[in-house]
């Protein structure tokens, strides 16, 4: 028994120690602001960004990771149920779930701050990075007007070619409209290359890229008249964006396996050099650097088929932080989004992380590619800004119907006809 | 003839059984080697070199992860939490158990179904209630609040797999212990415990490898990078679009040496754990 008890003896002073080892006060004081954030590639200059923070101003900028987004999201959902938010966090949720934090009173209304000295601040930053967390007077969500987060970059999604592959089939400038795209992809398999690769085995990229053709056929207030059940899908508009797919489809544009295949998988086929075109986000620049430095590649929005009216293409914010409207440090946090978002940081951030400014000043002092995709940010839009949603399962009966034309199950006009059925169903539904 | 025939029988027996094994022993395998290969690859030949060993070595991924991924505070973090959790659970466990077994008092069955019942609730699902809990008692973003969570994770198993073993202890060892001068906790550590080993090598390496390997309660009770467990260096190497696989790799490699080691340890009590035979 005594050899017993000396067992427990110790395992009990194993325990303390680790008690007293951990039970250290994680209290912040008023000179100190926190930062919870989920960007492991950033974790290092946004670091260095903090402690230079603390070095100019003398207050403690305290910066914490959690990764992946999904441990993140749990985190601060948690710490909202607790109250204990840090004074600067992300949401990485939709719309309705940042209303709901704004409801709660755990967001800060920054209109007043981005308003200041003449709107200094919000004129610095991309509209559309701002658009995506900031509600306007029609908001179907029952919040005040006004902008509720900061983009700390921002992103879009385009197309990118491989200049060395282009130039063995001749092809010395990006193709300016679909047919000069289908010329040179026939140029291209020619001489055994690949045209064109993505990852469309995830929806919303085959979804982004059939809306920036539907943006370019019939305009956006079609589109928008189409989701709230005014215009049909069997319209001769939608069968021509159907139709895009398609044409790609009949001229050997797409590489074998295309609506499988993810896009991590893509971007592999795109940075080995496997094909000569993809269609892809801005945060694919850092991918295609670490796993092919020497890639020589160029950006351009997807070729239009017509000039009728301009071909949108999707972007927005890329990460963005709210402000803890119950923190004391309130006035302290938002001093620092705003120092982090200047010019001068933001060319820090853009430079070691090969990310998007959502500093417009800082988009001159960037790599060209990343320039190029700065370029189309005023033309870019997305649907978290849109009036109008379509519903989601139109959206996949959308995306499928284009995935079953790629692989020549069906034609543009059977995937129109299967798309009003749903839309026909989900509005009867509706009504 | 009729015993070449016996014989020969039996040789193609065991030589397909083998074959079969092997080829399971492969399957599990392959991963390990996989995982080994690509720590040994560059970022510029992960996607391009096929071979199955790769024509240039890089071991510096090792280092780089070592460094990079500040493995060693979290190596020795992963070490705390895995020791103070598995005889934590042990502890806990196994006296529970052995007062479901051998003792009587009013609402046994019943708390000991609560027990059970708590198996059927996804960690994920509590995740919320224990972090407002640790909160309210001010151990969130302490090492004791975590290893108290994750001691409470492995226990309804760990209780379930003892009782049963408990249960099939003969009576006759315990009154041969009373009568010896042993009290309740004497025969719990003299009798109940060695009887057990098997159960508790199998309590031992399952809860060791579910802390080792544990990162989502970590992150949702630990703010202090200083706290975190082995597992958040590894994310450092996971972008959300882009991943360094031959780092990653390497610290993979290193963080699933431990566990091996353990496994290797204890591996022949397993299957006696697992099956509840009891040893003779």
């Amino acid at each position: 028994m005594r050899g017993l008890m000396r067992r427990c003896s110790f395992l009990v002073a194993v325990f303390l120690a680790v008690l007293m080892a951990g039970c250290s006060s994680s209290k912040e004081s008023g000179n100190k602001i926190i930062l919870w954030h989920w960007m492991t590639d950033r974790n290092d200059t946004i670091l260095k960004l903090a402690q230079q923070y603390t070095q100019e101003t003398g207050i403690e900028a305290s910066v914490s990771l959690f990764a992946p987004s999904d441990a993140y999201s749990q985190k601060v959902i948690a710490a909202a149920q607790a109250n204990v938010l840090p004074d600067i966090y992300g949401i990485l949720d939709k719309k309705t779930v940042v209303a709901d934090f704004i409801k709660a009173g755990l967001v800060a209304d920054l209109t007043a701050s981005m308003e200041a000295d003449g709107s200094a601040w919000k004129k610095s930053l991309f509209e559309k990075a701002l658009a995506d967390r900031s509600f306007d007077m029609a908001n179907g969500y029952g919040i005040k007007p006004g902008i509720y987060g900061v983009p700390i970059d921002v992103s879009n999604e385009q197309m990118l070619y491989n200049k060395k592959l282009l130039a063995k089939a001749g092809i010395y400038s990006a193709p300016r409209s679909l047919t000069e795209f289908i010329k040179d992809a026939k140029a291209l398999k020619l001489i055994g290359i690949t045209p064109f690769v993505s990852g469309w085995g995830e929806l919303w990229l085959l979804d982004c890229f059939a809306s920036n053709y539907a943006f370019n056929i019939m305009g956006e207030a079609k589109i928008f008249e189409t989701f709230r059940g005014r215009v049909k899908y069997t319209d001769p508009d939608w069968v021509k964006v159907f139709s895009v797919f398609a044409d790609l489809r009949d001229n050997g544009v797409f590489i074998d396996g295309i609506v499988t295949k993810g896009n991590k998988y893509a971007e592999q086929d795109f940075a080995l050099e496997r094909a000569a075109f993809t269609f892809n986000g801005s945060w694919c620049v850092n991918v295609y650097h670490s796993m092919n430095p020497h890639l020589e590649y160029g950006v351009m929005p997807p070729p239009p088929v017509t000039n009728t009216y301009p071909l949108k293409i999707w972007g927005g914010a890329g990460s963005s932080f709210v402000v803890n409207a119950a923190s004391p440090n309130k006035t302290k946090a938002i001093a620092f989004l705003k120092w982090l978002t200047s010019q001068k940081q933001q060319v820090v951030l853009a430079q070691e992380t090969n990310n998007l400014p959502a500093n417009r000043q800082a988009s001159v002092s960037i790599s060209s590619v990343l320039g190029e995709f700065a370029k189309g940010m005023d033309e870019s839009t997305h649907p978290d800004i849109w009036p109008v949603n379509e519903d989601p399962s139109v959206r996949e009966a959308f995306d499928r119907g284009l995935q079953a034309i790629i692989i020549g199950e069906k034609t543009p006009r059977q995937v129109a006809q299967e798309v009003q059925e749903v839309k026909d169903r989900q509005m009867a539904k509706g009504n | 003839m009729r015993t070449n025939k016996y014989m020969f029988l039996g040789m193609t027996q065991s030589t397909l059984i083998h074959v079969f094994l092997m080829g399971m022993a492969l399957t599990c395998l392959f991963p390990i080697f996989w995982m080994i290969r690509c720590a040994l690859m560059s970022n510029d030949t992960v996607f391009v070199d096929q071979a199955i060993i790769p024509h240039h070595l890089n071991f510096s991924n090792f280092a780089t992860a070592w460094i990079k991924g500040n493995f060693a505070i979290f190596f020795l973090n992963s070490v705390i939490y895995t020791v103070c959790v598995v005889t934590g659970i042990v502890i806990i466990s196994s006296l529970a158990a052995f007062a479901f077994s051998r003792l009587n008092f009013p609402g046994k069955n019943f708390i000991f179904y609560l027990f059970v019942a708590a198996m059927m609730i996804p960690l994920p699902g509590s995740f919320v209630a224990l972090f407002v809990l640790m909160n309210k008692l001010h151990l969130a973003n302490t090492r004791f609040g975590y290893i108290l969570c994750m001691i409470n994770v492995g226990l309804s198993m760990s209780i379930l797999l003892l009782k049963t073993f408990f249960d099939k202890m003969p009576h006759e060892l315990e009154d041969a212990a009373r009568i010896d001068g042993c009290g309740k906790l004497g025969i719990w550590w003299n009798m109940a415990m060695p009887f057990a080993r098997p159960a508790i090598a199998v309590i031992v390496i399952f809860n060791s490898l579910n802390v080792w390997n544990e990162y989502i309660l970590a992150t949702l009770l630990l703010e202090d990078t200083k706290l975190m467990p082995l597992q958040r260096g590894l994310v450092v190497f996971q972008g959300a679009n882009s991943t360094d696989y031959p780092v990653l790799m390497a610290g993979l490699t290193m963080a699933a040496i431990p566990i091996i080691i353990i496994y290797l340890t204890m591996q022949k009590h397993i299957v006696k754990g697992i099956s509840g035979e009891v040893v003779g």
